[in-house]
């Protein structure tokens, strides 16, 4: 009998695995709302950079003031850094991406494996096939309405990982009695095999995300971006405005990459629709 | 004293900044105090930016076989506990906590019951529903009054037992069986004289058998026979030879579990009449149905304290929000209905105590409790913690489903220790809990 081996490892307790991720005590962030988040993000670097601003700059003045044409050799150093933070910021923009496509292509293909798992057991005889069905129903039920909540909160749903073994077992007690019943069964069988593996992908993509290496290296980067523009001499405001709006950009990407690091949480992210949709053609027959 | 001179006035050097750093400071800390002045209501709700207050939770435990032998049964009366708790969580919750159902799955196997429990105990579950077999709830039974918490068993048990640590919601014999034998040796029941007793091999069947058989021997009557198989036994094939033998004019069945299928494949196989040989079975219910075939089990009857077709129409409602939440080929019956009603006996308990503690949740159950479900009013006697009961008797129908051919007058009482079987027994935890009698074995002569 093919088990579930990523549940069965996961916390007796519901709480969640442990990854190298994002460190757990920032997931709070995901229970912002979107915009708030986007504002908080691009609040928190504007104020920074303007911080540094005030406090940080009249200690890094007098290294470049004494210097004939210290703004040229910034401005060189700081488009040289642009590109590299730009590259690394895009890329891992990317990267996550792609990783909440991939994982809401799993969740597409779970309900598609589910949705023909369903109508194969709908053609076995009575009463397996009610059964069956009703089994597949309820497996549906629970992802959205158990499973998908737990996920939003990073947590991966273990119960489901019981029905599925109910559905496997009542199929395994089939037996059967003609040539197109074992045709039939060996179909059965091998959408099984693809339901499950969808289902364990998308169980192992409810705590995927960057790891925390990459948060560090792209935080040092922000900072270190914002210093060196700390280091133009021009006027304050001037120093205040310009700054900001780069500050202010630095933390646009920020959010975006924050906000599209875990595929089930935060408002960009994957819905369980499918399953909705899945689940209202099952329960109209 | 001198006139101020205005800012205005003073001469401005041509090297300095339009704006100094001082001004830009101010203005700066002025405007950035006014952006968080007016943005803050949408900003930020108190501190919380905007984030939902979530929901105080309590964990509640759902103790159901999801797999193996007994999954066919106890696997809708999770279903019927976390729609109860789904209906009582949208309505608000309780005491302001929405119920966090944790249901982990013992696969039928007895001694995963208990370790079960004690990971749902451990975790905190306020109290837990669950169990089908008598053998998994005595599993639990020392468990539960060692922790002092509460156990829900929803389903018909053999009696003989109580506990202040659990809340029986389903018949015992006084409201089952014993009224079955009536009914069966009444006209209306075909005046039966010769009952072959037929179970699974556990306490349920056995203590059930042994009552049955001190009811019977008080009147003068001996059962046709006596017969148990192992639980999960699907050939049945000598046993109804064995009861076609023994010139029995009904069966009452207490098999359980998904044993039912092969019973009732066997007895279709020797053309057991049901009109003749009518086998009375306490442990099916609609949802058992769903695996037996119509044609093999039309004419049996069952013995039950609800059925789905049960004409009110507090009843039509309560089915069809069940059916419109899981589908429309979900059925309820017996144990589910009596599952609700424990629930929610549970609610009114956890209501009026304003407490999810066991001790304080037990008082609540002292001033008496009654619930209005959808088989009729369902009273929680404080004294044995079980539930008053309306008997009824079913004749399965071709589309599953059954037709009410009896029904008690009112509920009837439940008694965990009938003097008949159990002389000298009593129970009232309002009033110092068991009166022991002498010492009973089910297993000895009649």
């Amino acid at each position: 009998m093919v088990r579930d081996p990523y549940s069965r490892a996961s916390s007796s307790t519901g709480r969640p695995l442990r990854h190298a991720t994002m460190n757990e005590s920032f997931l709070w962030l995901y229970e912002i709302p979107s915009r708030n988040l986007a504002m908080l993000f691009i609040a928190l670097f504007v104020g920074f950079y303007w911080a540094g601003t005030i406090l940080v700059r009249p200690f890094l003045m007098p290294f470049v003031r004494t210097t004939r044409g210290a703004n040229d050799i910034v401005g060189y150093v700081l488009s040289c850094f642009c590109v590299f933070y730009g590259l690394l910021l895009g890329l891992i923009a990317v990267t996550a991406y792609q990783n909440v496509s991939e994982a809401s292509s799993n969740v597409t293909r779970e309900a598609a494996a589910l949705s023909a798992l369903y109508e194969d057991v709908s053609r076995y005889p009575e009463p397996y096939g009610q059964n069956l069905r009703w089994l597949l129903r309820d497996y549906t039920r629970y992802v959205i309405k158990y499973a998908w909540p737990l996920q939003q909160r990073g947590i991966v749903p273990e119960e489901g990982t019981i029905r599925a073994e109910a559905f496997h077992d009542r199929l395994l007690d089939f037996q059967p009695g003609t040539p197109s019943e074992e045709i039939l069964h060996a179909e059965a069988l091998r959408q099984l095999n693809h339901f499950l593996e969808c289902r364990r992908m998308r169980l192992f993509s409810v705590k995927s995300g960057l790891p925390a290496s990459m948060w560090y290296v792209m935080l040092l980067g922000a900072v270190l971006n914002m210093a060196i523009c700390w280091l133009f001499d021009m006027k304050f405001v001037t120093q205040l405005v310009l700054g900001g709006i780069l500050a202010a950009y630095l933390g646009t990407m920020m959010y975006l990459i924050v906000d599209m690091n875990q595929p089930f949480r935060g408002d960009v992210s994957i819905s369980s629709e499918v399953f909705e949709v899945l689940y209202r053609r099952m329960s109209e027959e | 004293m001198p006139k101020p001179v205005p800012k205005k006035s003073l001469p401005v050097p041509t090297d300095m900044p339009l704006v100094s750093r001082r001004t830009a400071l101010s203005h700066g800390m002025a405007a950035t105090l006014a952006a968080a002045r007016a943005l803050s209501p949408a900003l930020f709700v108190g501190c919380s930016l905007g984030i939902p207050p979530r929901a105080r939770t309590v964990p509640v435990g759902l103790l159901h076989s999801q797999t193996g032998t007994m999954a066919i049964s106890e696997t809708s009366l999770r279903d019927m506990e976390l729609f109860a708790f789904e209906q009582i969580n949208a309505a608000g919750g309780l005491l302001g906590h929405k119920l966090e159902a944790r249901a982990p799955d013992p696969r039928s196997r007895t001694e995963l019951f208990e370790k079960r429990s004690r990971r749902l105990l451990d975790d905190g579950a306020v109290a837990v529903f669950g169990c089908w077999t008598s053998s998994s709830r005595k599993a639990v039974l020392s468990l539960f009054e060692e922790r002092d918490k509460l156990l829900f068993y929803p389903v018909q048990y053999e009696g003989n037992e109580s506990s202040p640590n659990v809340v029986y919601g389903g018949s015992v014999p006084n409201q089952q069986v014993l009224p079955a034998i009536d009914w069966l040796m009444s006209e209306a029941g075909g005046a039966k004289r010769r009952i072959y007793l037929l179970g699974s091999d556990y306490i349920y069947p056995r203590t059930v058998n042994f009552v049955a058989r001190k009811y019977l021997a008080a009147r003068d009557l001996m059962p046709a026979g006596v017969g148990y198989v192992p639980l999960g036994q699907q050939d049945f094939g000598d046993t109804v030879k064995a009861i076609v033998a023994s010139g029995a004019d009904c069966v009452l069945s207490t098999v359980n579990g998904d044993s039912n299928v092969g019973l009732f494949a066997a007895l279709a196989r020797e053309h057991v009449d049901p009109g003749k040989l009518p086998v009375v079975s306490t442990s099916i219910a609609e949802d058992e149905l769903r695996n037996l075939l119509p044609e093999q089990v039309k004419g049996h009857l069952a013995v039950s304290c609800y059925f789905q077709s049960l004409p009110t129409d507090a009843n039509r409602r309560w089915v069809a929000d069940f059916q419109r939440e899981f589908g429309f080929d979900r059925v309820t019956g017996d144990p589910l209905e009596p599952d609700w009603c424990l629930v929610h006996l549970w609610k009114a308990a956890v209501e009026k105590a304003g407490s999810f503690e066991t001790a304080a949740v037990r008082q609540a159950f002292a001033d008496g409790l009654t619930f209005a479900g959808p088989g009729g009013p369902v009273t929680l006697d404080p004294k044995t913690q079980h539930c008053t009961k309306y008997f009824r008797v079913g004749r399965i129908r071709d589309d599953r489903q059954f037709d009410i051919v009896h029904q008690s007058e009112g509920p009837i009482d439940p008694d965990p220790y009938p003097q008949i079987a159990f002389p000298g027994w009593k129970c009232d935890w309002t009033e110092g809990g068991i009166t022991r009698g002498p010492e009973v074995s089910i297993n000895g002569d009649i």
